[in-house]
């Protein structure tokens, strides 16, 4: 049973900013469904040794399902194969499908996994049991893989919230991500790559007048922190900081200060524009970067879909490869691109691809990862696995190795309950990393 | 004086006469003029033939040579000639006469990957084609000689035809352009433009739709558009969508929607010489829809849901048959789905062979 002691009401927080307040709420909401939580770390000194270090994470999701014979892992000219051509790239005898023309030139800084082999076929379960991590029942929601990576690495130096999600749609904060760890480990989503609504002062209030209002409100909260649990007070307190922070920094949604030789390169799509901010936020210093796209569900018309989805996918991140690389940041920046699942071999009446768990593929770059190296393979059909297959959880130790974290060591301290941090009965996926 | 619906069905009813079943799966299915061979393209680069003029279909041997799916194939009006395009690009003419097939030549590269569609002029002496690479393309169907192209639409060329009188070209985009062509004249811009853009929606990142077919009318009066008014990108749905444009003046007169969200994309369509529509629709799983009706009447005079996701239609020269491509049930699902010796089994394509008219007693 919830205690309501412990929930806060927006006229608690009357003085923050309206979209945050929102925020907030929320948040207090989150906190009850991991009510007891106290989402540590067993052992405190890692995180502290983590946050030292500035890698960072650019996680791109590509929400539905985007066909893995439509991208990393071609079978042309086979029964399933599909109506694509197959292209060479620039790590002899690997080939991808001719929809992504730009990434097959960059093939050299990638890494594809193409023995994906996972446990869900349905979108409502496998987008949470994918960036979960699909660890062993343990009776508590785990975090999603950026809450984690929040968690346990910390924001960094730039002051900014760990995890941002550039997202189409609306924004807010994503408590639910956190799961157990709770909710100020959550997601700071920014709809559309705007920032949060009225994040500006309103030119009726000075300066002087916020920085007393802040001050006010920091004395309010802390007598109400007194009354309630460290987890409640701490989230309120990051959402407000974080508000402040943002505010300081308007620079990173400002998407006019983009070169139109940037936004030629990314592309005028919705997701080149959301790639480049999520550039800006990556050189920023923000430890963990979300950028997603919507629509790839492609059960219907799946081959036009691909012919006008992936050009756009290819061009954005190509383009962020690219600069990452040139800037030197492939060094520190872990690069994931991924969907919940593939799509079936088997090409339906509406001329379109279902979900498909079985066989599938991502891709990886940055830091801790080996350059143009592919991992696993597929039979001839592109039906099956037809070598060692890999779960999502070998991916969650393998990511966590890249980041300099011992996966099989380090466990979270839910609330006295040490938990591990990815699947305990898999392991890195050593041929991918450096 | 105007036919009534009644008598029209109790002429054209389509009565099932003999059943194919191609595996894998074909993109359409066309007869030659005489009506003896049907021809169809497969996702496995095949084309495959079959002599249907006895009494039981008799499989010939297949076109091979493609790449990728088979996706246009249309017959000489006059000649044993059967031309082919593929999603790779390439243009094949083959002599056939119901024995040994016989080369004529191909064009391995005729255009940037997929071809979408191909079109005869009446005469059967010039080809066109279109493919997702913008391009539309002129060739002589004698030597498969590049005789012009056009690359004006600049974006995926979806369908292309010929007017009947052979001098004008129309092509459609997958952003619901349609471009008119001078195939007479040294002129590389289009005629005139004509707007089907309803055709076309961005639904988040993708483009949804297009202009899937282009069907003249047999005087070259109308020029029908067809493809799905897009609802909504990934798992398509819309309604299936004609756009009838009066050609002379480039204005819509008629707008038929020839089905639910569910039934999507309007796939193919035949203009039949005695003045009616056979559309066919494919959308959802299991969802497909053949109607006749002409372009006044404000409902078909026949319509039938039984077939499921109906891919192409064709109707021989003497207008006396009919062939629709479609798919067998329960195509799709997610997840591992295993036949009963553990096999991964693909789809098929059920062809269904019908003649018109109920049959005198």
């Amino acid at each position: 049973m919830n205690d309501n002691r412990f929930l806060c009401t927006p006229q608690e927080h009357f003085v923050t900013r309206r979209r945050l307040l929102g925020t907030t709420a929320g948040l207090s909401a989150g906190a009850t469904l991991g009510a007891g939580a106290l989402g540590g770390l067993v052992q405190p000194a890692i995180a502290d040794d983590l946050s030292k270090r500035d890698k960072q994470v650019l996680f791109i999701w590509i929400d539905g399902g985007m066909s893995q014979l439509e991208s990393w892992d071609p079978k042309p000219n086979t029964k399933f194969g599909g109506p694509f051509r197959a292209i060479p790239t620039s790590v002899p005898g690997v080939h991808f499908s001719e929809v992504l023309p730009r990434s097959a030139k960059l093939m050299d800084r990638l890494a594809v996994v193409r023995s994906l082999c996972t446990q869900d076929n349905s979108h409502s379960a496998g987008v949470a049991r994918i960036q979960r991590g699909d660890p062993k029942n343990r009776g508590v929601t785990y975090p999603y893989f950026g809450s984690a990576v929040a968690r346990l690495m910390g924001p960094g130096k730039s002051r900014l919230p760990a995890y941002v999600w550039v997202k189409p749609g609306s924004g807010g904060f994503i408590h639910q991500d956190a799961g157990f760890l709770g909710p100020k480990y959550g997601a700071l989503a920014f709809g559309d790559g705007k920032p949060p609504e009225n994040l500006l002062r309103p030119d009726s209030i000075t300066a002087d007048e916020d920085d007393a209002r802040h001050r006010l409100r920091e004395a309010i909260d802390g007598r109400y922190a007194e009354r309630r649990r460290p987890l409640i007070s701490d989230a309120n307190k990051y959402v407000f900081d974080t508000a402040r922070t943002l505010m300081d920094r308007r620079e990173l949604f400002d998407e006019s200060a983009f070169s139109q030789s940037d936004r030629d390169r990314y592309g005028a799509h919705e997701i080149g524009r959301h790639m480049l901010i999520g550039r800006n936020m990556l050189e920023a210093g923000v430890r963990f970067v979300k950028v997603n796209s919507y629509g790839w569900d492609t059960h219907g018309d799946n081959f036009n879909g691909h012919l006008s989805l992936m050009p756009k996918f290819d061009q954005a991140f190509a383009a962020i490869i690219e600069d990452l690389d040139v800037r030197g940041m492939l060094d520190h920046v872990l690069v994931i691109a991924m969907s919940e699942f593939g799509r079936t071999p088997r090409i339906n009446g509406h001329i379109g691809r279902d979900h498909w768990p079985e066989a599938w593929s991502l891709v990886m770059a940055g830091c801790g990862v080996k350059r143009g190296v592919v991992v696993g393979k597929t039979n001839e059909l592109g039906t099956f696995v037809d070598s060692e297959p890999y779960d999502i959880g070998h991916l969650f130790h393998t990511w966590f190795r890249a980041l300099g974290i011992n996966s099989a060591e380090a466990e979270y301290d839910n609330n006295g309950q040490p938990l591990p941090i990815a699947h305990d009965d898999c392991k890195p996926v050593e041929e991918v990393l450096a | 004086m105007k036919t009534d619906p009644a008598t029209l069905l109790q002429q054209f009813e389509p009565q099932e006469t003999k059943s194919i079943v191609a595996d894998p799966q074909v993109t359409e299915a066309r007869f030659s003029p005489c009506g003896c061979y049907l021809a169809a393209g497969g996702f496995d680069a095949h084309v495959r033939i079959w002599d249907v003029s006895g009494d039981e279909p008799v499989e010939l041997p297949p076109i091979i040579g493609h790449n990728g799916w088979v996706h246009a194939i249309v017959f000489h009006p006059t000649d044993d000639i059967l031309y082919s395009a593929d999603s790779w690009g390439q243009i094949r003419a083959t002599r056939h006469d119901g024995g040994e097939l016989q080369p004529i030549w191909d064009c391995e590269h005729a255009h940037d990957g997929w071809i979408r569609q191909i079109d005869l002029s009446p005469d059967g002496s010039r080809l066109a084609s279109v493919g997702a690479d913008g391009r539309v393309a002129l060739w002589n169907t004698a030597d498969g000689e590049l005789i012009r192209e056009w690359s004006g639409h600049g974006c995926d060329v979806q369908s292309v035809r010929f007017h009947p009188d052979g001098q004008r070209l129309v092509s459609g985009d997958a952003f619901g352009k349609v471009k008119v062509w001078d195939v007479t004249a040294e002129r590389s811009d289009a005629v005139r433009d004509m707007d089907a853009s309803t055709l076309w929606l961005l639904s988040r990142l993708q483009d949804v739709g297009g202009v899937r077919l282009l069907r003249f009318s047999p005087d070259g009066a109308w020029l029908a558009c067809g493809g799905v008014t897009p609802k909504n990108g990934g798992t398509v749905q819309g309604k299936p969508t004609l756009l009838v444009f009066d050609f002379a003046s480039g204005e819509v007169k008629h707008t038929l929607v020839l089905g639910e969200e569910k039934d999507c994309f309007l796939h193919d369509l035949h203009w039949h010489v005695a003045g009616f529509l056979i559309g066919v629709t494919s959308g959802t799983p299991g969802a497909g829809r053949i109607e006749f009706r002409r372009l006044e009447d404000e409902k078909p005079f026949f319509e039938s849901t039984r077939y499921p996701n109906c891919h192409s239609v064709s109707v021989p020269s003497d207008q006396s048959l009919m062939a629709i491509v479609t798919t067998n049930r329960n195509s799709n699902g997610n997840g591992r789905k295993l036949d009963k010796d553990g096999n991964y089994a693909g789809n098929n394509s059920p062809i269904q062979l019908f003649r018109f008219g109920k049959k005198e007693a």
